[in-house]
């Protein structure tokens, strides 16, 4: 079962590799934290698919295909340099980062909270929260804390 | 008996200069007089002696290579950028922030010579640096302020006061960390980050140089960070298909 910084290292080694589309592990973690990604604008598109390439119409997920199901991530580049340049974990194994609402919002404004720096301009934190994993300003308008999973500039 | 004066009779002025009836009338200072006007003159096609014509040994200013052996290079206007003038230079904030003594060994022996490092700014976001090396301090600086002068950049500031956020720069084995910072607060770094800074235009920052504080590798990690590392708001925003809306001018008011 591949923890959130997986994804974290192989988003941002895709990007540093500058390919057009990178193959993740098909989990919902995954797609959830992939979903935001593609909201905030980071990526292109989400689309399931096989070890090879994605699904060109849909395939159920059954025991036979489990093995070669992947996620398949379209990576964006803009003016030769690549949209998301550092993707990485908050919240880790060692160490488990759960804040409250005053924390994020701290975190919002720029300021540290828990030896975590603040976001810069442009920087984007996921956490997961009781309503799902979501992005640091949309669990702000809920109200919702929970633990920083990642963060992505 | 009156003592008498040897030599020509006395003459009286008038009759000095044949063509003057009296001291009155001047002589028509446009046209060549074969006394008052010495050099002689070629006449133009009709004709006519008139003092605007060629001469007939003309002046050998000093050559270009000997002028340039002095140390200073003149700056072509139209090499400048942003639109810049002369006059725009010579209110430039000028800083010389290294001066060394650096030497060559040759086999002749230790060559010393003055090495200087001036950043040079307007205030308003537009600055450069340049070296320079001479036998003299003076010249030295005199060279580097020139190099810097052609080498002007401009710098992106966010609210013409200070970076857009936070930068990381290593530079050889100078780390420096920049903090963007809110109105009022100041320049609080290193004293050459500070210099460079008050060139720039940059009110409020605050920096630490980690590793190595080489005054030269700080300034040059400086600018390459501040050239660099920035990225600005509209940039990422189209990069991510997203709208940028200014709130904290808009919503909150404008801030001085």
């Amino acid at each position: 079962m591949p923890r959130h910084y997986d994804l974290c290292a192989r988003v941002q080694n895709g990007f540093r590799a500058r390919l057009r589309r990178i193959a993740v592990p098909d989990t919902k973690m995954n797609l959830a934290i992939a979903n935001v990604l593609y909201k905030e604008g980071f990526i292109a598109s989400v689309n399931r698919g096989d070890h090879i390439q994605p699904d060109t119409d849909y395939v159920s997920t059954t025991p036979d295909n489990i093995a070669t199901r992947r996620l398949w991530l379209e990576l964006k580049y803009n003016n030769d340099e690549p949209v998301l340049k550092k993707m990485s974990a908050v919240s880790k194994p060692s160490k488990k980062i759960v804040m409250k609402v005053e924390e994020l919002q701290s975190l919002a404004a720029g300021n540290r909270a828990q030896f975590i720096k603040g976001l810069q301009p442009g920087e984007i934190a996921i956490l997961t929260t009781n309503y799902g994993v979501l992005e640091l300003r949309d669990a702000l308008e809920k109200g919702a804390g929970g633990e920083v999973l990642c963060r992505a500039i | 008996m009156a003592r008498q004066r040897t030599g020509a009779a006395r003459i009286p002025a008038t009759a000095r200069v044949p063509g003057i009836d009296s001291p009155t009338k001047l002589h028509d200072l446009s046209a060549i007089h074969p006394l008052l006007d010495h050099y002689p003159r070629q006449a133009d096609q009709e004709g006519n002696m008139n003092l605007a014509t060629e001469k007939l040994w003309p002046s050998n200013p000093p050559l270009d290579d000997m002028l340039k052996t002095q140390g200073e290079d003149d700056i072509d206007e139209s090499t400048l950028p942003h639109g810049l003038t002369k006059d725009d230079l010579k209110r430039f904030l000028k800083r010389t922030l290294v001066v060394k003594r650096t030497s060559n060994m040759t086999t002749a022996g230790k060559i010393p010579s003055m090495y200087a490092l001036v950043v040079v700014g307007n205030g308003q976001g537009i600055a450069g640096y340049g070296e320079g090396k001479d036998d003299e301090v003076a010249r030295a600086v005199r060279k580097a302020t020139n190099r810097a002068m052609r080498n002007l950049t401009a710098f992106d500031r966010y609210d013409d006061r200070t970076i857009y956020h936070d930068i990381d720069h290593k530079f050889h084995a100078t780390k420096i960390q920049f903090r963007s910072r809110p109105p009022g607060f100041g320049n609080r770094c290193n004293h050459y980050i500070h210099e460079i800074c008050s060139c720039i235009g940059i009110l409020d920052i605050s920096a630490k140089v980690w590793g190595s504080r080489n005054p030269m590798n700080v300034i040059k990690a400086t600018f390459e960070a501040f050239t660099q590392k920035q990225k600005l708001p509209e940039d990422i925003a189209r990069g991510r298909g997203k709208r940028v809306v200014d709130v904290q001018h808009t919503y909150y008011g404008a801030s001085e």
